[in-house]
């Protein structure tokens, strides 16, 4: 609560960056310290809280009527009802009031407490500030104490020294004297004779010497300038707020950036009294050339919260961030340097290349981030019969590459959706894609079409031209068919019942069937050991129908030529069955143990066409 | 009709049965075997008739054919008759082992002295199906037919002329000729088969046909195989689940549904030959 705000007279508004810092340090930058609010709001109209009065209450606008009902006129006791109806209405009023009144008494009462402690606080400064100053003063005092101690001791040494000086030429001249007065005493001309000449050059020497009266030292002490700017400057300190010290900036919080923003918090780590405070960041990039000519860009910017959130940031990137604080003395020094990462972009799912079958589905994607990230979390949930959508079911995480098998329940329909996860936190969700587990989905492996076929728009019918194409013209790959024009279909790995049909003509010469991934590419479906095909031949008189495997079929012969051939795999019983659909006649079972996942194939070995039809509940006979 | 309990053999969790009754459509005492799989203790089990060969008689398939353990599996009773009447005292008919006794060849005759007799077609398609339903229990709605050899035929010519019951005698004709429910066929032939070889089992007659009324039939000549029950043991649990298909099937499906080991002689005349 900022006390600008009661001020302001909007006691309900609390602002959201109060909570986060340290109510006292807001405080403290108030240069007056007055704690009693205006009521001027609208909502407490009716309290006057500034006096010294207990509060009064004023009277609602309009009155309430007494409980009976006999003072307002209204004779009529069987209008209870309307009555009791004011009266709740005004009750309520009433308690709303109160319960009004009791925040405000609550938010008085904290404004207090804290505006006490602050007082508290700074006394105790000021307290300590001038202790220091008066401990600095004495310290000064002694110093300047010994000083002169020292120089009056000199001074007098040395004046001893001169006046003994004194003496002692008082002395030789004295004896001089006593010496000339004596030589000129003396009665003895002869003597005096031989005396007096040495006497003389004495005196005159004597006169001549210029007696030095000057004072060896001064009179005066030498009396310094006392510097005591150091003093000055903690007693100007007082009134001057300090600059302030490095924010503390904090490590990233979870959930907290998105992918092109990052939300930045930092905080104070003493009392200091901050006017704004400006965040630094740059990129980081992954190949930081030697020479540093090609540095990333700084950015700046400035903010009064100790909060920030920077936008405009590419996704998935590290970047750098240090904040400074500044106030009227100057400028903190950095914060230490935090890395915060921002969120990755959405990935995309391959719909194509994604399958299921009654108990799972296999989804696929792409990263949709230029470097890596961490891993990706996989959403579902199923859609309600009505086809309204359900909150999300489940999701798998920590999914380490861009596929997932998903183990799903039958007859059901979901909307799966993927995010990317770094450690800024995880992406926008992919679009979704609506995955059906009745029966047996899958999509043909272009990558492995013999060059004559080409599909259709759906991806589900195949045809073989009648243009011969030149050898030059087809382009072969590694994965393709050369001899056969065969494709493979992508069939979800997972063992257990599947069952697909694939639709003809009379006419059509075909091989459908199921192959191992690595069937022969240059081999015809069913002439190896790693496919199973049924095939059906044309001659003018005749059908003629095989179910090869290793080149070998049993004779078989079929009335009625089926147009809507039904495929059922069953790896726990290692079978592969062929039905005609349109009548549940069954055809053909091949009896075999499959040691590895297989995948649907089909081919024309004439001109024409075929399609594949799945997602189909297999029929009650298929699996007997 | 009373019923006799000639033998009682538990088989495959189930009972092999044979019952002898005295039989109005043939006028003499007759056996039928009769494989109650475990689950008609508790609950009614479709049928499976089953029409064995010349000189078969009940015992053959069910101590040859290994049915049991199929049969046990797919909830399905298999009622297996003799081949033709027995007793009767009719001159020349133990002269040759694929006319007269054991060789009723499943239709009704029409001269003397056979005709009092053998009317082994009435006795499989109505009086046995009757015998069964009142005395087990069936699903009376749910049967369907299949043979060997002479019994193949047999299942084929039951079945086609009388369309929706299972689903003219000489089945190639009858096929030919056939207007009913779709039928869907099931036919074994061994490769190695005596009679194919000897042209006296002609199944591309049969098979022309049929592709031309378009009666689904799905044939297949099994290489190394004989005539014998080496070879319908081979294939009998296949066959079985082709009938389980459509027997245990939703109620709303009319079972009509043969399948024949073998195919029998097939011209327009061979009507008893």
């Amino acid at each position: 609560m900022d006390l600008n705000d009661i001020r302001g007279g909007r006691l309900d508004v609390i602002s959201e960056e109060s909570e986060q810092q340290d109510f006292s340090r807001e405080s403290s930058t108030m240069e007056a310290y007055t704690v009693v609010p205006e009521p001027a709001g609208r909502t407490f109209q009716r309290f006057s809280v500034n006096t010294n009065e207990s509060l009064r209450f004023e009277p609602c606008e309009d009155s309430c009527p007494s409980p009976t009902g006999a003072e307002d006129g209204r004779d009529d006791v069987f209008e209870k009802g309307e009555c009791e109806g004011e009266i709740t209405s005004t009750r309520n009023q009433l308690l709303g009031k109160v319960a009004e009144m009791e925040n405000f008494a609550g938010h008085l009462e904290e404004i207090f407490l804290t505006v006490e402690e602050n007082f508290g606080r700074q006394e105790q400064h000021l307290e300590q500030h001038y202790n220091d100053v008066l401990q600095t003063l004495s310290q000064r005092y002694d110093d300047r104490e010994t000083g002169l101690q020292e120089e009056k001791k000199g001074k007098l040494e040395s004046l001893y020294n001169q006046l003994v000086a004194c003496g002692q030429a008082l002395d030789t001249s004295k004896e001089l004297i006593e010496t000339a007065q004596e030589v000129y005493r003396c009665q003895d001309k002869r003597l005096f004779l031989k005396t007096v000449m040495p006497v003389v050059k004495r005196v005159e020497e004597f006169a001549k010497e210029d007696v030095d009266l000057s004072l060896s030292t001064s009179l005066e002490f030498i009396t310094p300038l006392a510097d005591l700017s150091d003093v000055k400057t903690m007693m100007d300190s007082i009134n001057i707020v300090p600059a302030p010290s490095a924010p503390v900036i904090n490590p990233q919080l979870p959930n907290s950036a998105t992918q092109t923003s990052l939300h930045v918090c930092w905080s104070l780590f003493s009392d200091d009294t901050v006017e704004y405070y400006e965040l630094y960041y740059r990129p980081v990039l992954e190949d930081t050339p030697a020479d540093g000519t090609c540095a990333p860009q700084e950015s700046k910017v400035k903010v009064k919260e100790t909060h920030c959130t920077v936008t405009e940031l590419l996704p998935n990137a590290q970047y750098e961030l240090w904040v400074t604080a500044t106030n009227t003395t100057g400028i903190s020094p950095a914060s230490e340097k935090a890395l915060y990462m921002t969120v990755p972009s959405p990935p995309v799912i391959k719909q194509r290349e994604c399958s299921s079958c009654p108990e799972a589905a296999l989804i696929r994607w792409e990263s949709g981030n230029t470097n890596p990230v961490d891993s990706y979390t996989v959403e579902l949930s199923e859609t309600g019969t009505v086809g309204t959508e359900n909150s999300i079911t489940e999701s798998i995480v920590a999914v380490p590459t861009c596929q997932c098998l998903i183990q799903l329940q039958a007859g059901r329909q979901y909307l799966i959706s993927v995010r990317a996860v770094n450690i800024g936190g995880p992406s926008d969700r992919s679009d979704a894609i609506t995955i059906s587990t009745t029966g047996t989905f899958f999509y043909l492996l272009e990558d492995t079409a013999h060059p004559c076929l080409s599909m259709s728009e759906d991806g589900f019918t195949i045809f073989y031209g009648d243009e011969e194409l030149p050898i030059t013209a087809m382009a072969f790959e590694d994965n393709t068919f050369t001899r056969c024009v065969a494709i493979l279909g992508d069939l979800i790995p997972v063992r257990g019942r599947h069952y697909w049909e694939v639709e003809v003509d009379d006419e059509t010469e075909f091989r459908v069937g199921v192959a191992y991934e690595d069937t022969e590419r240059d081999a015809y479906l069913g002439a190896n050991g790693s496919s199973w095909c049924m095939r059906h031949i044309r001659t003018p008189s005749r059908h003629k129908y095989e179910f090869l495997h290793n080149g070998w079929s049993p004779d078989l012969r079929i009335t009625v030529h089926p147009v809507r051939i039904g495929v059922a795999l069953d790896y726990d019983r290692g079978t592969l069955s062929f039905f005609n659909a349109n009548m549940e006649q069954h055809l053909h079972t091949f009896h075999c143990h499959f040691h590895n996942y297989v995948h649907p194939c089909f081919s024309l070995d004439n001109p024409g066409a075929l399609t594949v039809h799945n997602g189909i509940q297999a029929p009650d006979y298929t699996f007997i | 009709m009373a019923l006799t309990q000639v033998s009682s053999n538990k088989c495959a969790g189930g009972f092999q049965k044979v019952f002898k009754h005295d039989s109005t459509e043939l006028n003499c005492k007759m056996k039928f075997a009769i494989y109650l799989p475990p689950k008609a203790e508790t609950d009614k089990c479709p049928v499976l008739y089953w029409l064995s060969g010349l000189t078969c008689t009940e015992q053959n398939f069910i101590t040859k054919a290994g049915s049991q353990l199929a049969a046990a599996e797919h909830g399905i009773i298999i009622v297996a008759p003799d081949t033709s009447p027995r007793g009767c005292d009719i001159e020349g008919e133990d002269e040759s082992w694929d006319f007269g006794t054991g060789a009723g060849f499943y239709v009704d005759a029409t001269q003397d002295p056979w005709k009092t007799n053998y009317r082994m077609y009435s006795y499989v398609t109505e009086e046995l199906p009757k015998l069964i339903n009142a005395n087990f229990s069936t699903y009376p709605d749910r049967m369907s037919i299949s043979g060997h050899s002479m019994g193949g035929h047999g299942a084929l010519i039951c079945a086609l002329k009388n369309p929706g019951k299972y689903k003219e005698y000489d089945a190639t004709v009858l096929a030919a000729s056939y207007f009913g429910p779709q039928l869907d066929i099931l036919i074994d032939q061994g490769r190695d088969d005596q009679f194919l070889s000897a042209s006296q089992l002609l199944p591309d007659n049969l098979i022309a046909v049929c592709s031309e009324k378009k009666i689904p039939v799905v044939f297949r000549l099994q290489p190394g195989y004989d005539h014998s029950y080496f070879f319908i043991y081979s294939f009998i649990n296949d066959h079985i689940k082709h009938h389980a298909k459509y027997l245990n099937a939703m109620p709303h499906c009319t079972a009509t549904q043969t399948s024949v080991q073998s195919d029998r002689p097939l011209g327009p005349d061979a009507q008893l030959q």
